[in-house]
């Protein structure tokens, strides 16, 4: 992300008067004034943002009859967390979502990465305008054909199509991310290993890719977190064996009633592994959000 | 053989080596945007002219531009969740735009604890959508819900929030704004960030106030990244789909249902494959087209910056 | 105390009178004899997609001792009951044998699955298997499963509309049970209490998963889905009138929010003790008799279905069914799992053990067939069952659809819109859908 330094650059001194020292003393007052407005009002909006969040934490460690009950309190349990290994296999459902989010990002990174420099350098715009078309066209015009392609190979409930799924999102976003990073690489660099007798693939990989390191960072931890959430294509296409955790987390509103608690420990422990990404790779995260908007 | 020619030849064999090299670069992802996604978009516009329940007994039975007629002349859902679709688009999108400014603006210089504050805002939107419906299900809850609890303790009337159609809507558009407001403030703030100083200088030495000279030179020169914030937005909001369908599923009565909640109940609810394919394609170009109207936007508004 | 009106034991009578009257003894299916598995089929693995269902958690700890005795492996898939009727329609479209037995919804599925040619015929099956005995089952919930002469699934639940109450209220208010709709009306009313926490009644309100709760009380009005002719009768004023009484229950004497639940929802009112009275499944009660999930376990009482103008007509269906897959390559053993999760020793187990109500007769005669539940529920099944209708929603191909046309006007009615006018275009659209339906299906 752009850094701070050109924000929080003091801005240059004029001489100051008499009559400036007095309204510089009205304007400092001014300041811690409009300082602390502004701390309250960003505890304001963290409290809103992290409220539902906390929420969900909270409920995750209550009985379903402190849930339920009129009252605010609750004995803390770790029954809800328990229950959601040893009952629902939450492990394996863990297991398949690393699977198919990791798989599904190294591949789209396998295809995505060649193709966004491609585009980059050769100008193969049309291909960059049809990856592109992938974000507009409604996910669910792909389920039906899909299914029916899956099924003619065999392959419906398999990891395989899951991932395949996957990367009709990761691959476009890898490539609208990596595009206009490639186009800031400085030419000359890859003119001169062209000149020494690099082949266009050596020049790609051996001086493209580790100057794009930052890039292809943020690119990956995105793909990974879509593909982690992805609810619509795993409902479809996953098998018993193969489900993820969005789809798993549904079957907690089973046909006994809602298990509140449960279904919150659930949400949590989804919600954690993106939760732990996005605090230690913050950086990356943000840049992956606004990849595209801050161009030119 | 003259000696030119000879080197014609090479070089049209190393202009066609080249070539194919170049080719070798995207034709993995050649191939996997032919299978993922031309075919079942072509397979898509094709079966929108057929209807079908799914039958491995009956083919899809070509009906010509029926499904399409049926849905402009006698649906009666499908104009309401058009309008639904627009409604909430512009409102969150709106919304988004406002808060997400405001939020980039406080944020803009530095303070201790800067970091933590602009990690905390990201957890909204990369939380999985499915896990944090479920939260929200459960705080609107209007009997255990802690809304309700707390307008009760407060001494307010509790509200039904999802369970009302008047609400229902309204509810799901602060949930996506809750959602997504903190994209348009990383958006903004970035594009703040990378703003040039000289026309600040010279605002200062006029004597201008913040106010004015947020609203003359700080929005204006944002507007490039603003609408390309927007665009990106209203794309998503247009399709949203995880939270509408996991809170209401398009209830109470219709009064939250969506294209897109629309298309997946007449394909997988009311088997009619051939009206969800015509009320995707059609769903497309409306999307297709709000992109295109952004992106017009967008290139004019630079051209003339750039004049 | 509130005292029952019939005693358990003359409702046992009652039932052997029943199923003699059915043409089945009582003694036939109910000795010791073990229900012969076959072992032809060893090796041969079966794959079934179920419900999350306690009829489906139930099942999943017997399962070892078929394939024990079978030699036949099971590998079971469960899904919450929606993303099963997506998966099996998808699955079924793409015309693959993913799964070769399946559990479904009848009513919900049954005839669109029997016209895409998805399920197979399980008539041949079920005539040539003397040891299953298929004159044991009741013919009600047979029918459900049958179209024409094709036989497209052997049930495994049966439900039916029960009154849920509050036994501590009505004492204290010196209330006796509802006996009609009137009386239930008033009951609500005097019980209702928002103030301190307690509402007259809670239903489902939720367009599409009300339909099915609200059918007893269209039927109990003396009103009707669809006519003799077919044509869509929600127009009738019986049929208004009972739109009018539900929506009215609920707007009146209903908790806040009631459009947006289903049952889950619903019986998480009643089982936080907010609620007087409850209507719905019967089977469902587990959820309020489960002390680690309800407040009212003590407190909860049950009875019949209450009394309309036009009787005592609740719904009394086969909600689920097993069906096995038209393209399966292993109908046999597929058969061998299908026999023998509907043997009688399974449904006799299934009803006094795991409170899963099947529809074999020699179950329901014998002396655990009603072990499993509460004396005052068994009392309420076996009444409602004597009236009641055997669907609770349109019988169409398009239930879906269908549900969500007929249901809009309960939505209306409890939001207090106007009821005349929204029945009236159901109305239209149910029956511009009837005609549309015909024209599809009809051969």
């Amino acid at each position: 992300m752009t850094d701070l330094s050109q924000a929080t650059t003091p801005r240059p001194h004029r001489p100051l008067s008499r009559q400036a020292v007095m309204s510089k003393r009205r304007a400092q007052m001014r300041r811690i004034m409009a300082e602390s407005v502004r701390a309250v009002l960003l505890l304001v909006i963290i409290v809103i943002f992290l409220f539902p969040v906390i929420w969900m934490a909270l409920a995750a460690f209550q009985t379903q009859i402190d849930i339920i009950s009129p009252g605010w309190g609750f004995t803390p349990t770790l029954r809800n967390f328990d229950r959601v290994f040893s009952e629902y296999n939450f492990l394996r459902y863990m297991g398949n979502s690393f699977l198919v989010a990791a798989v599904s990002t190294a591949l789209s990174l396998l295809l995505g990465l060649p193709g966004a420099y491609a585009i980059a350098r050769f100008h193969y715009d049309w291909l960059g305008v049809v990856l592109l078309a992938a974000r507009i066209v409604p996910g669910i015009t792909f389920l039906v054909p899909w299914y029916i392609l899956f099924s003619r190979a065999g392959l419906n409930g398999t990891y395989i199509a899951l991932i395949l799924s996957h990367m009709i999102v990761s691959m476009p976003f890898i490539v609208w991310v990596m595009v206009p990073f490639f186009e800031g690489l400085p030419l000359e660099v890859e003119e001169s290993a062209r000149i020494d007798g690099a082949t266009m693939l050596g020049t790609f990989v051996r001086i493209a890719l580790p100057l794009s390191v930052p890039a292809i960072m943020t690119a990956t931890i995105m793909s990974f977190i879509f593909s982690w959430n992805n609810f619509m294509f795993s409902l479809v296409l996953s098998g018993d064996d193969t489900r993820t955790l969005p789809v798993a987390i549904f079957n907690f509103i089973t046909y006994a009633s809602i298990d509140w608690g449960g279904l919150m420990a659930a949400a949590v422990l989804i919600t954690l592994p993106v939760l732990v990404i996005t605090v230690f790779m913050q950086r990356y995260v943000v840049s992956g959000l606004t990849a595209g908007a801050i161009k030119g | 053989m003259a000696p030119h020619r000879t080197t014609q030849t090479r070089t049209s064999i190393i202009h066609l080596r080249r070539r194919f090299q170049r080719l070798s670069f995207i034709l993995p992802a050649l191939i996997f945007v032919v299978v993922m996604m031309a075919f079942p978009v072509a397979y898509n516009g094709w079966l929108s002219f057929h209807e079908w329940t799914g039958s491995a007994r009956r083919a899809p039975e070509y009906v010509g531009t029926d499904n399409y007629t049926e849905l402009f002349t006698q649906s009666d859902r499908f104009f309401p969740a058009v309008k639904r679709t627009f409604l909430f688009t512009g409102v969150v999108v709106t919304a988004e735009l406002v808060f997400g400014i405001g939020i980039a603006l406080l944020l803009r210089d530095a303070f201790p604890g800067h970091t933590v504050v602009k990690t905390l805002i990201l957890l909204p939107m990369v939380a999985t959508p499915v896990a944090i419906s479920m939260a929200w299900l459960l705080m609107l809850e209007p009997t255990i819900g802690v809304f309700n609890k707390i307008l009760r303790d407060i001494g307010l009337t509790p509200q039904p929030w999802l369970g009302s159609q008047s609400q229902a809507l309204w509810v799901l558009m602060a949930v996506d704004i809750w959602q997504w407001t903190p994209m348009m403030a990383m958006i903004t703030l970035a594009g703040l960030l990378s703003l040039p100083e000289d026309p600040y200088e010279a605002a200062l030495v006029d004597g201008a106030s913040s106010l004015q000279s947020f609203f003359h030179i700080t929005l204006p020169l944002l507007v490039p990244t603003l609408l390309t914030a927007v665009l990106l937005r209203s794309i998503e909001a247009l399709k949203t789909f995880d939270i509408i369908y996991t809170m209401t599923r398009g209830g109470p009565g219709f009064s939250t249902e969506t294209l897109n909640t629309l298309a997946y109940v007449r394909a997988f609810e009311y088997f009619r494959l051939g009206q969800a394919a015509a009320l995707l394609v059609v769903f497309f170009a409306i999307v297709l087209g709000v992109s295109v109207i952004f992106i017009q936007m967008r290139r004019s508004v630079s051209m003339r910056q750039a004049l | 105390m509130f005292t029952s009106r019939f005693s358990v034991r003359s409702v046992f009578s009652l039932l052997v009178v029943v199923s003699l009257l059915l043409g089945v003894s009582p003694a036939l299916a109910q000795g010791g004899e073990e229900f012969p598995i076959s072992d032809q089929y060893a090796g041969t693995q079966i794959r079934v997609i179920a419900a999350n269902h306690p009829w489906n958690n139930a099942i999943q700890r017997l399962i070892p001792d078929f394939e024990a005795a079978s030699g036949i492996t099971i590998r079971l898939e469960s899904y919450f009951e929606d993303q099963l009727s997506q998966r099996l329609q998808i699955g079924l479209t793409g015309g693959t044998a993913e799964a070769d037995v399946f559990m479904f919804r009848p009513l919900q599925e049954g005839l669109l699955f029997e016209k895409n040619g998805w399920v197979a015929d399980l008539r041949e099956f079920a005539e040539n298997d003397e040891a299953w005995n298929l004159a044991d089952w009741q013919p009600g919930p047979m029918g459900t499963v049958t179209s024409g002469d094709v036989l497209f699934g052997i049930p495994i639940v049966t439900e039916r509309q029960a009154l849920y109450y509050r036994k501590d209220l009505l004492e204290e208010a010196g209330i006796e049970v509802p006996q009609t709709l009137e009386e239930l009306e008033a009951a609500a009313a005097a019980l209702h209490d928002p103030d301190n926490g307690v509402y007259g009644i809670v239903l489902r309100g939720q367009r599409s998963a009300a339909v099915t709760q609200f059918s007893s009380f269209l039927y109990s009005f003396g009103g009707q889905w669809i006519d003799e002719e077919g044509n869509s009768a929600i127009g009738t004023p019986e049929a208004l009138q009972a739109y009018e009484y539900y929506g009215g229950l609920l707007r009146n004497y209903g908790p806040p929010g009631t459009i947006n639940m289903s049952w889950p929802q619903a019986i998480a009112v009643f089982a936080q003790g907010q609620a007087a009275f409850y209507l719905d499944a019967d089977i469902l009660y587990t959820n309020v008799t489960n002390p680690e999930a309800s407040l009212v376990v003590d407190k909860v009482g049950f009875a019949p279905f209450p009394e309309g103008p036009a009787g005592r007509r609740p719904y009394s269906v086969t909600s689920w069914a097993l069906g096995m897959n038209a393209t399966s390559e292993n109908k046999g053993a597929a058969w061998e799992f299908i026999r023998w999760a509907t043997s009688p020793e399974i449904v006799r187990k299934m009803q006094s053990e795991f409170g899963q109500s099947g529809a074999r007769s020699s179950v329901w005669a014998s002396p655990e067939g009603l072990g499993g539940f509460p004396p005052d529920l068994a009392e309420a099944i076996v009444i409602n069952g004597q009236t009641g209708v055997g669907f609770d929603r349109p019988r169409v191909i398009r239930v879906g659809e269908a549900r969500d046309i007929v249901g809009l006007p309960i939505v209306v009615a409890i939001e207090g819109g106007d009821v005349a006018q929204a029945v009236e275009e159901a109305h239209a659209a149910f029956q511009r859908f009837l005609e549309q339906e015909a024209a599809e299906f009809g051969e």
